[in-house]
């Protein structure tokens, strides 16, 4: 009796309520591909205290956020399914429907846990392609919804999903000239935290592999050097710091070095930190300029800007034989690299008839693709799963520095506005949350 | 070690300092993470005087009118037995980190012909600050051209 007025309560909540407002706007920028069709039931809700959020909606603002999936409004549905056997398949075939999640949110015999039982259905070939129970604290419903939504991406498209990911980037507030603040959001724009505030310089955040510190460049001791911080205490430690430049680190995929740009030898050269013994390598020793390095994902090379031939370029460091091969040849300025999870494409800032883009360049095709068409766009970061790159520019309506992203097929644009009107220096985390 | 050097350690000391006591640690409810706020301050010196030399783009080759400048500064630096601290600065175009290395390529520039026009090398300190200090705000060629220069601070 009790459970059943809860369950009226709940679909009535549900289908007079409307979406939370994200600070994630996309604007979806040509592209014929269509959407992959997703429909999932409200859950089953056998608790009986009101829930603070909705999975459905959580799920569904995920799977839409790069415009890869079309999930279907519960209003629109012929029937609410939360067993296998309660499934007409006829009415999702004639809602066009591909995917069908259904499920329940039970009791855990643990005080403040929920468990949450659920299925992915291909609805053409009437199958059950993924069946789960996850466990989780009440309090956590929102996290255990970006988990679904990471855990349906990956079952669909095959690679990991990105939801419980976030970014770390710099903000410089508009109305304060000698205010830098680098903070860490989730990739809707909720838990945007601040980690270190100074009234100098901040530049460079790059995250550990393990997601649990950021190595940063900080301007506090009036010239630049490089910091980690602890995220679980706020603690931070200095690297050692060398005279002139302490700048650019990029972490290893062993997480047991840095590599990073010092001036010491009189001009910036790329160096390799040991974390342990907190000793200095360096890599390259060129008269001109070598920064920005990268490390390659299976960790053997690194790849980095020079100016050795005149102008920007970039070049790959293989770390044990020490050999330097240029990558880029077209244009007069291309810098600031990354590497794809794949290891086989790279993204960098190409400039093209004097406007800054950012380029996907295949290292074995060696062909070249402009992904963006904002303005001065600069310092590209990967998502963990290779999809998506966010990078910052400027809105040229309003002079701000704004946060943009691309999807890599380069179809779904979209950008992250900056309460301050001063956001930079995106950094994209790994996979936080493993499923 | 210089004035300029001892009150650059104890800015340092002072901001590591600040920076521990001010750590405070802010705990949310759904995070594995539960990251901390760190806080630091640094105050420039207030430097008697300063002077500036402006770059064409993507250049840190001082132009005429520039090292009519720093030979007179030079002058001035060893008659009155100054210390001088070189700050490279560039305009937003291109990547961050290629702009910190350019910056310096300026400053250095700059302390190479002061030290050719008789300033000693151990009187002269260097920064580049890339483009992360812009003199003007905007994004156009008037604003860029004040933005490519190097600062240079006596005291």
């Amino acid at each position: 009796m009790m459970q059943s007025f809860y369950k009226i309560i709940y679909l009535l909540l549900i289908l007079s309520s409307t979406y939370l407002s994200s600070q994630l706007r996309i604007e979806i920028t040509g592209g014929s591909d269509e959407p992959i069709r997703v429909a999932m039931v409200p859950f089953e809700w056998k608790l009986n205290s009101a829930p603070s959020h909705y999975l459905h909606e959580i799920v569904k603002k995920d799977l839409e956020s790069f415009a890869e999936f079309a999930v279907l409004n519960p209003e629109d549905m012929l029937s609410y399914p939360s067993l296998e056997e309660e499934i007409s398949y006829r009415d999702w075939r004639l809602l066009k429907v591909d995917y069908l999640i259904i499920g329940s949110v039970l009791k855990s015999e643990i005080e403040g846990e929920v468990n949450i039982a659920y299925s992915i259905l291909d609805v053409s070939r009437r199958k059950n392609i993924h069946k789960a129970l996850i466990k989780g604290s009440v309090k956590s419903l929102k996290r255990m919804g970006h988990n679904i939504s990471d855990r349906i991406y990956h079952k669909i498209n095959g690679i990991p999903g990105i939801f419980s990911t976030r970014i770390a980037y710099v903000d410089k507030p508009l109305s304060d000239a000698d205010s830098y603040d680098l903070r860490i959001t989730d990739i809707d724009g909720d838990g945007d935290l601040s980690l270190f505030k100074s009234n100098q310089p901040i530049l460079s955040p790059d995250w550990s592999p393990n997601g649990k510190e950021i190595a940063y460049v900080s301007f506090e001791e009036g010239t630049s050097r490089i910091y980690i911080q602890e995220l679980a205490t706020g603690n931070r430690r200095a690297l050692k710091r060398e005279r002139g430049i302490n700048s650019s680190p990029s972490w290893s995929p062993n997480g047991n070095y840095l590599s990073a740009v010092l001036s010491k030898g009189d001009n910036p050269d790329i160096y390799l930190y040991n974390l342990r013994s907190n000793a200095w390598t360096p890599l390259t020793g060129h008269y001109g300029i070598d920064t920005e390095p990268d490390w390659s994902p299976d960790g053997k090379s690194l790849i980095f800007t020079s100016n050795r031939s005149g102008s920007p370029q970039i070049y790959e460091i293989n770390i044990s034989s020490m050999r330097i091969k240029r990558k880029t040849f077209e244009g007069t300025y291309n810098a600031r690299a990354r590497y794809l999870p794949d290891g086989k494409n790279i993204i960098y800032v190409h400039r093209r008839k004097g406007v800054f883009h950012i380029a996907l360049h295949n290292l074995r095709t060696g062909k070249i693709s402009i992904l963006t068409d904002t303005f001065l766009d600069e310092s590209p970061s990967v998502a963990p799963n290779g999809n998506v790159i966010i990078y910052a520019t400027k809105d040229r309506e309003t002079d701000t520095d704004i946060l943009a992203g691309v999807t890599i097929n380069g179809k779904t644009r979209f950008i992250l506005p900056s309460v301050s009107g001063g956001a930079r220096e995106p950094a994209w985390s790994p996979i936080l949350d493993k499923y | 070690m210089t004035l300029f050097q001892e009150f650059l350690a104890l800015v340092a000391i002072i901001c590591s300092l600040s920076a521990c006591t001010n750590t405070t640690i802010e705990r949310t409810s759904d995070a594995t993470a539960v990251p901390a706020i760190a806080t630091s301050t640094y105050s420039e010196s207030s430097l008697a005087s300063s002077s500036t030399v402006y770059f064409s783009y993507d250049n840190y080759n001082i132009n005429s009118t520039g090292s009519e400048k720093i030979k007179s500064l030079a002058s001035i630096v060893k008659e009155n037995g100054l210390n001088v601290r070189v700050e490279g600065h560039c305009d937003e175009r291109g990547t961050r980190e290629y702009n910190l290395a350019l910056g310096e390529k300026r400053a250095n520039a700059i302390a190479e012909l002061l030290i050719i026009n008789g300033v000693s090398s151990s009187n002269i300190t260097t920064v580049s600050y890339g483009e992360e200090k812009p003199e003007s705000r905007g994004s156009n060629e008037k604003s860029w051209s004040k933005n490519r220069r190097a600062l240079i601070k006596t005291s």
